[in-house]
């Protein structure tokens, strides 16, 4: 009974189950049909509605000064597309559209008839154009963010700063160094909402937000970024010098404060630029030093006690042969000082100096104050210059290095060099960028000064700037004397290499001066050098003035106090304002932060109030800032600004008041 | 005698990989609709994953639950599943999504009452099968009387709409009375009967309609009716041999509506090819196999039908549902049993597995 019952079940249920396993196959077969046999015709389909996913530019952050005025700003731009399927009739929208965006109607008219789902039309429009497009609400029309890099003081730091490339990539200078920083992280939109045209809106729906960039800080200072800027292009222009430049440097922490550099380029307009005027032949392009090197060879000699000040060398009357060579002197000089010899700068003693000093030891320091090496400043492409090694060394070698040739160096690994010697023997790392913030102005990343190492000691870098001091004072560095001032240098006059015949051509080459002050305490390393001047021959004429004239202000700016003055009551400021002890002591506490300063803030959008940074600065300063914007500020806590709201760069609507966070310096950090 | 074995491995071991590839997929389809919706990627996957933990605890329990006690729940069962359905269609309680009633929602959780009344009816049919093997052959005093509970259930569900899970009730009635031995005459007539009403059904509601064009010729109107299909077509078809890889379907981008319920399987078959779809087709076969075995072993009657019945309810779903996203059949709101998102399917298609377990355990000496 049972089993009949279970036999009939079991058939039927086989029945059923052949049934089942009939519609799995069928299902399967439509399986394959639809995914092999029309795979590509499907392909082709889903991927033509695809295309309007399109990438969502990230607001690229911006580069600052050591005090906060902007150098580099992305401000809101907005880029107008279309969707070529949706245009009715492209020649009629492109003549609505060419007179608003400025360009043939010829020109849009083909954009538009593009067989593309989606294409720019122009990118990165001014708001009050884009508003002129949205009026006329084209349906076939849309826009995305995109962002638009402003340089708002055009070609100052422009070798520094960089550029940022038509595809929205950093190209030179920080803007490329810092790339990963600034870029922030793209994000993607679609510009429709579905397939096959449906539901389409102006404003494309967002999938992934874009992120972004962070800002970077320099260690530059704008005032006297401009004021290097200011005399080195007076020198390049009156001499008629192939390049100029300037380097100023805190030998104290190695935090380049200036940068000028001739010829110089607009970023704002960079591709109409060349290369040999973009290029940041500070950190690029190495160069024979010259007479400057000599200050290498002191202090390696000093160190060693090879010699010292005041030993006597013969001057030879002028001439000294080593190995089949004769190297000659300007002046047919007799006994003289080793501090003489620089002084003068004689050739022949320097080189007697350094055949006792021997290669293996002179090599040493030349290594140890970081030539032959890339400073790791963190600028693309830098040259570690030329440095060979003392195997590779002719018979000749030992004394045309002792005089700075046969050996090239960039710009910057002089300065450092002398920076060391300034910071009493320390080498310091040189650094471009004081801190990262993120996009609300908040510091997430900041640099310390770092020793990268004690090459001689302070008493050899003490008894060497009295030598470099005598140098100005009463050498052939004369006019780079700075009144009230003690500055500590040497000149440098250095002929080129010829490439085609391999000697030394009789066209004058470098020309430079390399020195500190003021020399008891150095608050600045500059370097000034000059590249086949046609008008000046001698460095001690056309590079030391240059020297004088930056040192002179930026001393004035640094508020560094003249040598005969008050040293108790420091007065700040051009208008006598009151002495601000929280500054001061700042100063002296951490010398980082000494030089805080009113920023001056550039205005980035027409019409609109922005929000300055102003982390870092003092209530006065931030107040001063502020002042002009009329913004109402509430105010907690006292020292220094450590927060603020709005983050810099924001809008200031009309009656919103900005909030102020503020703590001692001290706190800080 | 009836023994004690192990339950069904195989039934166990593919039924934990389908609900597990479900998360999965369910993440993969709805992250970024969830991110935008919801600013939670997550927002679906998280309630996936609680669904998926409490129907492993209904599976676990009902293992653990002999079958035979269900018995006794079949009047209870029945009963609060007529309460629900009717509860469902009332403002108050049945919460209106899409302009159709088809939800309880309570807090954070839905419930769909219809996937308990499927139960209940199965649970029923089992236990009136079992009971009468004798009165099938006589239409009024066996076809009848199920034909018109599951008549009466289908139509509750109409009137949601749903009409997917209401044909579901009455093909699966029909199959099952066939197994226990009605005559196939009756039943075709009953089918005959029902075509015209079907139709009428079809014509009252413009979107069934829309549906059957759409379903004879989608691409007539690729942005309208066939809109869903030709989306679903592109997904499979784009996917090809190997699939575009896992998170990497374009088509969930917005295009193909609710990628990540009814029409998971098109996203599956868009990112892990023409191999991960037969892999998951082979899984359900698998699944089914391991089902009517479990059925044509069980030691009594009420296990038999309880386990076919059950068995022929998920091979009925996944079947449509496959059928519908390959475009086979006309649009039903039927989800993809064990993988599609949905909370009380999963909990309710978890426990029938559960039982098939607890069934398989007690297979007949023979």
């Amino acid at each position: 009974m049972i089993s009949r019952r279970m036999d009939g079940l079991r058939i039927r249920t086989l029945i059923v189950a052949g049934c089942l396993g009939l519609a799995f196959l069928g299902l399967s077969g439509r399986l394959v049909y639809l995914q092999v046999v029309k795979h590509e015709e499907y392909l082709r389909l889903a991927e033509s509605q695809h295309a309007k996913a399109i990438p969502l530019t990230a607001k690229r952050g911006a580069i600052m000064d050591r005090h906060g005025q902007v150098l580099a700003v992305s401000s809101a731009a907005e880029t107008l597309f279309a969707l070529p399927g949706r245009v009715d009739d492209a020649e009629r929208l492109a003549r609505r559209l060419a007179p608003i965006l400025d360009e043939p109607v010829g020109e849009i008219a083909r954009r538009l008839q593009s067989s593309k789902r989606f294409v720019y039309v122009k990118r990165r429009l001014p708001p009050a154009v884009a508003q002129a497009v949205r009026d006329l609400r084209e349906p076939a029309l849309g826009f995305v963010d995109e962002s638009l890099r402003l340089y708002p003081n055009r070609e100052l730091a422009a070798h520094v700063v960089g550029f940022e490339g038509a595809e929205g990539k950093g190209l030179g200078g920080i803007e490329q160094a810092w790339e990963a920083q600034l870029a922030g992280q793209e994000g993607r939109a679609l510009v429709e909402r579905d397939a096959l045209g449906r539901e389409v809106s102006g404003a494309p729906r967002i999938l992934k937000p874009a992120r972004p960039g962070q800002g970077v800080v320099l260690t530059i200072d704008a005032t006297l970024q401009y004021v290097a800027e200011k005399e080195v292009d007076a020198a390049w222009r009156r001499t008629r010098s192939k390049a100029a430049m300037a380097i100023a440097m805190d030998p104290r922490t190695g935090e380049v404060l200036a940068v000028a550099i001739r010829p110089t380029f607009n970023p704002n307009t960079f591709s109409s630029a060349t290369d040999e005027e973009r290029r940041n032949r500070a950190v690029t392009d190495p160069f024979e030093p010259g007479s400057t090197f000599k200050v290498i060879l002191a202090a390696a000699a000093l160190e060693e006690g090879v010699v010292r000040p005041t030993d006597r060398v013969y001057g030879e009357q002028g001439a000294i042969k080593v190995a089949s060579a004769t190297i000659h002197d300007w002046k047919k000089y007799g006994w003289l000082t080793f501090a003489e010899v620089l002084q003068h700068s004689s050739n022949v003693g320097a080189i007697k100096v350094g055949l006792q000093l021997g290669k293996e030891r002179y090599y040493k320091y030349i290594t140890g104050f970081g030539f032959g090496t890339p400073t790791g400043v963190g600028l693309p492409g830098e040259s570690r210059g030329q440095l060979r090694s003392t195997q590779r060394w002719s018979g000749l070698s030992l004394a045309t290095m002792s005089i700075g040739q046969e050996i090239s160096v960039t710009a910057l690994q002089m300065v450092a060099s002398f920076a060391a010697v300034a910071n009493n023997g320390r080498l310091m790392q040189p650094q471009l960028v004081r801190a990262v913030l993120d996009a609300q102005g908040r510091e997430i990343q900041g640099f310390e000064p770092r020793v990268v190492r004690q090459v001689i000691t302070p008493d050899t870098a003490r008894v060497l700037t009295g030598i470099m001091t005598l140098v100005v004072s009463d050498g052939t560095g004369r006019n780079a004397a700075i009144a009230g001032f003690d500055v500590a240098g040497k000149t440098g006059t250095a002929q080129k290499l010829d490439p085609a015949t391999r000697r030394y051509s009789r066209t004058p080459g470098v020309l430079s001066f390399v020195g500190f002050v003021p020399a008891d305490d150095p608050r600045l390393a500059i370097l000034v050098m000059l590249d086949e001047p046609k008008n000046e021959k001698w460095g001690s004429e056309a590079a030391a003035p240059i020297f004088a004239a930056i040192g002179r202000e930026a001393l004035r700016h640094l508020q560094v106090s003249p040598r005969d003055s008050a040293p108790v009551q420091i007065v700040r400021g051009e208008g006598g304002a009151t002495a601000e002890p929280t500054v001061a002591s700042f100063g002296a506490a951490g010398s980082l932060r000494a030089l805080v300063r009113p920023a001056a803030f550039t205005p980035v959008a027409e019409g609109a109030r922005l929000m300055p940074a102003l982390v870092g600065l003092s209530l006065r300063h931030a107040m001063e800032a502020l002042a002009p914007l009329g913004v109402p500020v509430e105010i907690t806590g006292g020292g220094v600004v450590v927060a603020q709201s709005p983050p810099p760069g924001a809008a200031l609507p009309d009656g919103m008041p900005s909030r102020l966070t503020l703590a001692s310096p001290a706190a800080r950090r | 005698m009836p023994r004690k074995l192990s339950p069904d491995l195989w039934l166990f071991g593919v039924v934990v990989v389908l609900v597990s590839l479900g998360v999965v997929m369910v993440y993969s389809a709805s992250a970024i609709i969830a991110a935008d919706r919801f600013g939670d990627p997550l927002f679906f996957v998280r309630k996936q994953l609680v669904w998926a933990l409490a129907g492993a605890g209904c599976l676990w329990a009902a293992m653990r639950l002999d079958y035979r006690t269900l018995e006794r729940l079949v009047i209870p069962l029945l009963a609060l599943s007529f309460v629900l359905l009717v509860l469902v269609l009332l403002p108050p309680f049945g919460q209106a999504i899409n302009g159709t009633r088809r939800w309880f929602r309570i807090g954070p959780l839905s419930f769909q009452p219809v996937e308990l009344a499927k139960f209940s009816l199965v649970l029923y049919l089992a236990s009136f099968l079992a009971r009468r093997p004798d009165t099938l052959r006589t239409f009024g005093r066996g076809p009848l009387p199920i034909l018109l509970m599951a008549g009466a259930m289908a139509g509750l569900t109409i009137l949601q709409p749903d009409l997917g899970n209401s044909l579901t009730l009455v093909v699966l009635t029909m199959v099952l009375a066939y197994l226990a031995g009605a005559r196939s005459g009756h039943l075709a007539a009953v089918v005959a009967a029902a075509l015209p009403v079907l139709a009428l059904l079809v014509a009252m509601k413009p979107y069934r309609w829309r549906r059957m064009v759409a379903f004879v010729n989608p691409w007539d109107d690729p942005q309208g009716s066939g809109f869903q299909i030709i989306q679903s077509f592109l997904a499979l078809g784009s996917g090809g041999w190997l699939g575009r890889g896992l998170g990497e379907s374009k088509q969930k981008l917005f295009y193909l509506p609710e990628p990540y319920t009814d029409f998971i399987f098109a996203i599956l078959g868009e990112e892990l090819g023409l191999l991960g779809g037969m892999f998951v087709i082979a899984l359900f076969a698998v699944v089914i196999w391991r089902g009517l075995r479990v059925g044509l072993r069980a030691p009594d009657a009420f296990g038999s039908y309880l386990a076919l019945g059950l068995t022929l309810m998920l091979a009925t779903q996944t079947l449509v549902n496959l059928a519908v996203v390959m475009g086979a059949l006309p649009t039903k709101g039927l989800p993809l049993p064990f993988i599609s998102f949905g909370g009380s399917a999963l909990l309710m298609t978890m426990f029938s597995a559960g039982v098939l377990l607890n069934i398989s355990q007690h297979a007949s000496a023979a």
